[in-house]
Formats: structure tokens, C-alpha cells, sequence
């Protein structure tokens, strides 16, 4: 994770792509994390599906349902990123809501999810108070537990969420569920700017970001985009070209 | 408070005994509680978040110490050697000294110790590290002991830890052998001397970490969490309020129209020819379930907050109507949401709830029933969680709603008590309860915890049979796992797939249970039976013809465990129901289920 801390130090902005494993079968992870890295993106995260994704909108959910049909599992998904032989050139997270990790086993979790390539982890519903129930064992793997916030966030839990934030941090842009939007509303550049003011690792933000108009309106205020929804539906949709504008929009150097 | 050591673990089922105290101990030394850094790393997995794991090491190397610290791991050090006072300020975590103290002397020596606490033993015998007799108490009175960073150990058990706490007030005591049996750890005595350690400040502590023992949590988004402290903050406001208290209880008293009557069944007590058996009148509370007495309190503490906006899940329509009610009352805006499944099979439900003027939102993801409705609720909040208050209807959800809604229902318990004794001068010996999320259970049985002598029995549903697919018997068949908020016991798959629940009763139709409620199953406090779906329907009839009085379906689930029950006690015995609502909801099922009633 530390290329991503370089390319903030270059001024460079990160663009993370969130793909649902499975979604369409298992046998399609590959060849997207291959398009994804191939169309220039700086990191990806693995989405594991889960029956009660309440962080989610109606596309990651219903991406996940999908995923769930065709019999996916935290298990399966390690396996076939553990299988993979072609280089994988960007830094792979796992995006997993907490109950499939605890049923899977915390520790195990993590030694396979290294053994996947997986450098850090996302949990939505495992909130800075219980962290140490996963990061015990991310650490000792050498992996980051990536910790989310929000607009709601106050000031005392920021400074001490940032305080111990590895990898990158999730800056949640809206109060409210993952899901495309076509507004932004204006606190969130005060927001982005005050977190990444005080955040000693980059700030990507998260959370509705689909459009170019979006990019335009935080780049100055973020280290980088986490794109969830968009990419999803344009990969179910058999769209993917559709996103490159939005990738570009991110990594091109900036206009200015 | 003092906080409570469990030392010299060995077995996963005595981790799992010391849930509940604050630090559990992992012998490294020479000793017969030794085990290998493997054996504690495994031992670990099974200690609660916050309960502090420290390893007992004596006159081990720096190297030893620190990778142990991490392999296992532990959060504190506790050393019984000759270390220098270097090797001390080496280690990376906390550190216990421990000092054998045999006379003043030695105890004065314990001021000067660099550790960041210190732990008074008695002299060892066999080993070094402790030898299990008792500690003369007054050795420690006028040695000017810092009591902040004191931990008292040696000789400690359950009948004597609390003159030791009294005497000493340290920050901490350690126990070993004093909960062992025939030199082997003893659940109950563990769980005995942490309850005497901790007296009638448990509970405290409980709702303190908002952990039921492991269970419990506040496992929900970061958009959440503002809200979720600001409400555990106002909740624990208003509880010590008594003017809260008052609006509260004036409202039970002149709306709902409480206190209940807890009835003498007497033609049921003749029929099932056991004990004499009493109902708690939940069904004639206003809307006719117990569920608003906990819409009244959250609405009354959500105004506290000044908020205006309720949102709120209902499975059977029973909380659903209750919030509609109370938002009506109170002229706060209402929305509801209620799978479709449940739309279909509570209709009557329905229209109240649209009556009353709430907004009913159908849920079509998943199972279209409780689990969905939640979900859909918690997605609403978090997008309106700056004005609006979730007003959860069951003993659920993150810290402090399992804890609220338990005390918001209470009430229940606490009426039964007072009139029970009113009428037979003495406690029941069993009480049973229907159990979903399991708020009416939770109120119900509360304040006879404390009273050993009272058998409670918490009845889920077990559908079309617990050996088919189709239950929701979570007690039975569940594991534990994390959905909406807490860690609880939940029906789900190899994969941690939350499964559908089935149950003819909409409102048992949940695949999860209350946390306080997998911890007094564990505990052994509470027993869980599993009534089928054919069964509650049976006991529908012979109760409603018995008795006059038409149950919810969700009742009659209690009803029918009560009358096996009631086969295994004599004559003398009481046996208490908890009624918890009425079945004018289930007449479009009881109509199509028992067509052809003769």
C-alpha cells in the first residue's frame, strides 16, 4: 500500500474500482481485475457478497444477490485470487461485511487473504471501536484494516480514527447508503478538506462518485475516488468502456 | 469498581465462563496451569473484545516475553520473578509485578515497583507465581498503598471476594485455584465468584461495554455511530431522570391503560391438572400487544433528543401499529417498513398503520419479512439519521437498544412480580415467554433474573419442525454471528449467509435473537424450547375456548410450551404466561388454517 502514499507525494490522484465477486460467476474476477488494471487504475476492491448488505444501495446489492446465486463465497473468492497466475500489477483489497469473516474465522481469514495477494481490508460494519476484532490478525499479517469516515464522524472520533488510519482513508461522501448520484452536496468539500488536512495517509472519497462532474468538483480537495456502483452496473450491463472517461478524468494529470 | 482477574486458563469452556470478568490469565511458567503460546493463541480467539489477556511469565527473557505478546496476543504482562526494573520498562504492553507479602516490610516495597501495577500474593509454596492460600488482609492497612494500580490475589474465592474488595478496594483481584474444583477450572464457580466480585453492579457493567457477556455490540456503518453514542448518552440521561420516569410511567398508566391484571386461569389450570397457572395481560394493553410500552419511552426519548422523525420495522404489524399510535399521540412523522409477505398475511395491520397516518413502505428484497424490513430501516436511517430516530421494536440493534427496549419493557416483569406475590404470597416457580427478537421475554423475565428459584422458558418458533429447513429456531440451530448492529446467535449458512426464517407468526419470523438472550442461554439463566407451527395453532383453539381469550399467534407459541411444561409440575406449583398480545391480527390465518372448526 505504500505506492499508493507515492503517488500522493507525485500529486498524482488514485482511482479505486469496486467490482462484486462473482457477480455474472466467479470465473469473471479475473478477466475484470485484468480490464480494470489494464484501463489504468490505481487499486481494486474485492466486494464479497452478503446477504444483508445494508451499507449498500439497490446496485451492490442486487449485484451481490447475483453473486449469491451463483453459490459465491468469502472461501471461493480467496481460492481463485490465490489460483491466479497473470501479474497482478495494482494493490488488491477485499471489501467484506463482518458476519462472513467471523463464520469464516478471523485469523484464517487473514492468513488466506494474504496468501491471495489481498494488502488491505474494508469492513463496513465494523466500526473503529471494535477494529482490534480484526486487526489483531490483519496486522500480524502485514495487511490494513481501512477505516471509513463520514459526514457524521465527529471531531474527537476523526482525530482518533486518522490517528491510527493505515493504507488510505475512506471519506464517505454522502450520509447515506453506496448508490450513483447525480448531486453532491456542498459540505462535502468542507468535509473532504478537513480530513485531509489531518490525515497522515491519503484520502480517497467514496460513496456516489460516478460522474466526471463529481471528480471535478472534490479533485482538489481528495487524494483519490473510490468508484463502486458505476463500475458495477457498467460490468453487468457489458458497459465497461463506458467508465474509461471516468478513470481518465482521475489519473489523467491534472489539466490546471 | 474493582475489576476481576480469571487466571490460570486452560480450556475453552472455562475462556468462555470468564466472559464476563475483565482480564483473563494465561500461565507461561513452570506450573501446573502451564500451556504453550499455541494453546493461549487458540484460547485467545474466544476471549470478548475488551477483556485485557495477560501472560503470566517468571524471570523469562525480554525476547520470550514480547513474542508471546504477539503470537498469542496479549494486551498485559504479568510478572512473578526477580526482574530488573529495566526489563520492565522494556515491555511493549502494561505490566503486573507481583509481590509475595509476608510482612509490612514487604508490603512497603510495593510503592517502589516501576510496573504500571502491582499484585499482592501470598507466598508461593510449589511454585513461584502463587500458592493459593489466604492473604492476611491487614498486612496491606496503613502501608500507604496507591490502591489505583492495586491487584489483590492468593487464596480468593467466591465466599470471600467481596470482604477482600471491602478491605482493600484495589483496582483489580485475581483468582485461581479459588474457582477450581479438585484442581480443575469450574464454570459455575467462575461465574459465581465474577458475580460475587462485582455484587449488584453487573448489570452496570453490562450495559457500561454494551456487551451481554460477547454478545452485543454496536457493529453498524461509521454513518451510524454519532448517533448510536448520542443516543446510548441520552438514554443513559434519561433513565436517571425521574421526571422522564414519570412522563413515561403516566403514559403506561392513563394511554396504554397499565397496570395489567395477571389472571387466574382457572379452567386452563383444571385441563392441563398441574400447576396453578397465571397470565400476564399484555393483550389488553391499548393496540393490544406489549409493544408500546416501548414506543412510548423511545418516542418520549427521541422528543428528549428533538427529533421528530420515526422510522420503524414491524414483522407481525403489532410495533408497527404501536409506533403509528405513538407518532399520532406525540404528532411525530412515521414511517414504517414491513415486508410484503407480512403486508399479505397482516392486513388488518396494514390499515391501522395507514389509519393512524404512517407511511407503510413494502420491502421486497430477500425473504420480504422482518430481517428485510430491518435492513430497509437501517438503510433509512442512515440516510436521515440527522432528524430522525429509529425507533427499533424489539431487543435488538446496536448499544443501547437491546439494553433500552429491555428496560422499556420491564414493566411487564416487574407487575408480575408485585401482583403474583399479592395473590400466592410467594414468586412462581416457572415462567415462559414467545421469543423473536425476544423483547416481551426480555421484560418478562428481567426481574426474576436474580431469583434462582424461578425456572424461565423462552419459546421460539420451530416453524414446520426444527430438522426442516423451515423454522426460526435460532436458539436451537443457530451460531454466532453479526447481523443488524450485534453479535448474537443467527440462523446461517456454512458461507455466513444470513438464512430466511419461517414461522406461520409473522412476528417470531426472524433469523437472529436478542444478545442479552444468547448470553443467558449460555449462562444456563434461560432455557429455549422450539414450538411448531401445528402446535401454536392447537393451543390457539383449546386457549381461546378455555379461557376466552383469543392469543397472537406468537403467544400461543408460550402457551403450548406451557402446557408441556405443566405435564413435569405438581399441584402446588405456579406456573406464569406471559400473554404477550392478542390474536384479532391472525384472524384472516386462523380462518384459512382452521377451516372447518368444529
Amino acid at each position: 500500500m505504500n505506492r499508493l502514499s507515492v503517488l500522493k507525494e507525485n500529486g498524482e490522484k488514485a482511482f479505486v474500482a469496486y467490482i462484486m465477486a462473482g457477480d455474472g460467476g466467479l470465473d469473471r474476477l479475473k478477466e475484470q481485475v485484468q480490464y480494470l488494471q489494464e484501463a489504468g487504475v490505481t487499486a481494486i476492491e474485492v466486494g464479497i457478497p452478503f446477504s444483508d448488505p445494508v451499507a449498500d444501495g439497490p446496485t451492490i446489492e442486487a449485484a451481490g444477490d447475483r453473486a449469491l446465486k451463483e453459490g459465491v463465497t468469502l472461501e471461493k473468492v480467496l481460492n481463485e485470487m490465490a489460483g491466479w497466475t497473470f501479474e497482478v500489477k495494482v494493490p488488491l483489497l477485499i471489501m467484506t461485511y463482518l458476519n462472513p469473516v467471523i463464520k469464516f474465522g478471523v485469523e484464517r481469514f487473514a492468513k488466506q487473504a494474504k496468501s491471495a495477494g489481498v494488502s488491505a481490508v474494508i469492513i463496513p460494519d465494523l466500526p473503529y471501536e471494535h477494529r482490534q476484532l480484526a486487526e489483531t490478525y490483519l496486522k500480524k499479517e502485514d495487511m490494513a484494516l481501512v477505516q471509513l469516515v463520514t459526514l457524521t464522524t465527529t471531531e474527537k472520533r476523526l482525530d482518533a480514527i486518522l490517528q491510527e488510519a493505515e493504507g488510505f482513508v475512506y471519506a464517505v461522501t454522502v450520509t447515506g447508503i453506496t448508490g450513483a448520484r447525480d448531486e453532491m452536496s456542498n459540505d462535502v468539500r468542507t468535509f473532504m478538506r478537513r480530513v485531509r488536512e489531518k490525515s497522515p495517509v491519503p484520502v480517497y472519497a467514496g460513496f456516489g462518485i460516478s460522474k466526471t462532474h463529481h471528480v471535478d468538483l472534490l479533485r482538489d480537495d481528495v487524494d483519490g475516488f473510490i468508484v463502486g456502483s458505476a463500475i458495477v452496473q457498467a460490468f453487468y450491463e457489458d458497459k465497461i468502456e463506458d467508465i474509461k472517461p471516468l478513470i481518465e478524468a482521475v489519473t489523467a494529470p491534472n489539466p490546471v | 469498581m474493582t475489576k476481576v482477574k480469571i487466571c490460570g486458563l486452560m480450556e475453552v469452556q472455562h475462556v468462555k465462563a470468564a466472559g464476563q470478568a475483565d482480564a483473563i490469565g494465561f500461565v507461561f511458567a513452570p506450573s501446573k496451569r502451564r500451556i504453550s503460546v499455541e494453546k493461549a493463541a487458540e484460547l485467545a480467539k474466544h476471549v470478548p473484545a475488551g477483556v485485557d489477556k495477560i501472560g503470566v511469565f517468571v524471570n523469562a527473557a525480554l525476547e520470550e516475553i514480547e513474542r508471546t505478546v504477539r503470537e498469542v496476543p496479549l494486551t498485559m504482562v504479568q510478572l512473578h520473578g526477580d526482574e530488573p526494573d529495566e526489563l520492565v520498562q522494556a515491555i511493549s504492553v502494561p505490566v503486573v509485578q507481583a509481590f509475595s507479602i509476608r510482612t509490612t516490610a514487604d508490603a512497603e516495597k510495593l510503592g517502589r515497583s516501576v510496573a504500571d501495577f502491582v499484585l499482592v500474593d501470598a507466598p508461593g509454596t510449589d511454585y513461584r507465581g502463587g500458592s493459593g492460600h489466604v492473604f492476611d488482609w491487614t498486612l496491606l492497612a496503613g502501608a500507604g498503598i496507591d490502591t489505583s494500580r492495586l491487584i489483590v490475589a492468593g487464596g480468593l474465592n467466591p465466599d470471600n471476594v467481596a470482604a477482600a474488595i471491602g478491605q482493600t478496594q484495589p483496582f483489580m483481584v485475581d483468582v485461581s485455584s479459588g474457582v477450581e474444583t479438585e484442581g480443575v477450572k469450574d464454570a459455575v464457580k467462575i461465574k459465581h465468584f465474577i458475580q460475587k466480585a462485582k455484587g449488584d453492579s453487573m448489570q452496570e457493567t453490562i450495559e457500561k461495554v454494551g456487551f451481554f457477556g460477547k454478545y452485543g455490540g454496536q457493529f453498524v456503518p461509521e454513518t451510524l455511530m454519532k448517533a448510536v453514542k448520542e443516543l446510548e448518552d441520552s438514554y443513559t440521561e434519561a433513565k436517571d431522570d425521574p421526571e422522564f420516569q414519570k412522563e413515561y410511567h403516566h403514559y403506561l398508566k392513563e394511554y396504554v391503560g397499565r397496570e395489567q391484571p395477571l389472571t387466574y386461569a382457572k379452567r386452563l389450570t383444571e385441563a392441563w391438572g398441574g400447576p396453578k397457572v397465571y397470565l400476564k395481560r399484555e393483550d389488553l394493553n391499548h393496540t393490544g400487544a406489549h409493544k408500546i410500552n416501548n414506543a412510548i419511552g423511545q418516542a418520549l426519548l427521541a422528543m428528549r433528543m428533538g427529533k421528530r422523525k420515526i422510522v420503524a420495522e414491524t414483522g407481525a404489524g403489532q410495533h408497527g401499529v404501536a409506533t403509528a399510535t405513538v407518532c399520532a399521540l406525540f404528532d411525530l412523522d412515521c414511517v414504517i417498513f414491513m415486508g410484503e409477505e407480512d403486508i399479505k398475511r397482516q392486513q388488518l395491520n396494514v390499515f391501522r398503520m395507514k389509519l393512524l397516518g404512517a407511511r407503510v413502505e413494502s420491502v421486497t428484497k430477500g425473504s420480504a419479512t422482518l430481517k428485510d424490513a430491518v435492513n430497509e430501516a437501517l438503510r433509512y436511517w442512515v440516510t436521515n439519521v440527522e432528524d430522525t430516530h429509529y425507533l427499533i421494536g424489539s431487543a435488538l440493534g446496536p448499544h443501547p437498544f437491546p439494553t433500552m427496549v429491555r428496560d422499556f419493557q420491564s414493566v411487564i416483569g416487574e407487575e408480575t412480580k408485585r401482583q403474583i406475590v399479592e395473590h400466592e404470597g410467594r414468586l412462581p416457580d416457572t415462567i415462559l415467554a414467545c421469543v423473536g427478537g425476544g423483547s416481551n421475554a426480555i421484560g418478562m423475565f428481567y426481574p426474576f433474573l436474580k431469583d434462582e428459584s424461578v425456572r424461565l422458558i423462552g419459546v421460539e418458533a420451530a416453524g414446520e419442525g426444527t430438522e426442516t429447513e423451515k423454522h426460526a429456531a435460532t436458539m436451537t440451530k443457530g451460531t454466532e454471528g453479526v447481523l443488524h448492529g450485534a453479535f448474537m446467535k443467527l440462523l446461517q449458512s456454512d458461507s455466513g449467509q444470513v438464512l430466511e426464517a419461517h414461522s406461520v407468526s409473522a412476528g417470531l419470523d426472524y433469523p437472529g435473537i436478542g444478545p442479552e438472550h444468547a448470553y443467558l442461554a449460555d449462562i444456563g439463566r434461560v432455557e429455549y424450547k422450539a414450538i411448531t407451527d401445528a402446535e401454536a395453532l392447537e393451543a390457539v383453539i383449546s386457549f381461546s375456548r378455555l379461557e376466552g381469550i383469543i392469543p397472537a399467534l406468537e403467544t400461543a407459541h408460550a402457551i403450548s410450551q406451557a402446557e408441556k411444561t405443566a405435564k413435569e409440575m405438581n399441584k402446588d406449583e405456579i406456573l406464569v404466561i406471559c400473554v404477550s398480545g392478542r390474536g384479532d391480527k391472525d384472524m384472516a390465518t386462523y380462518a384459512e388454517k382452521l377451516e372447518g372448526l368444529a
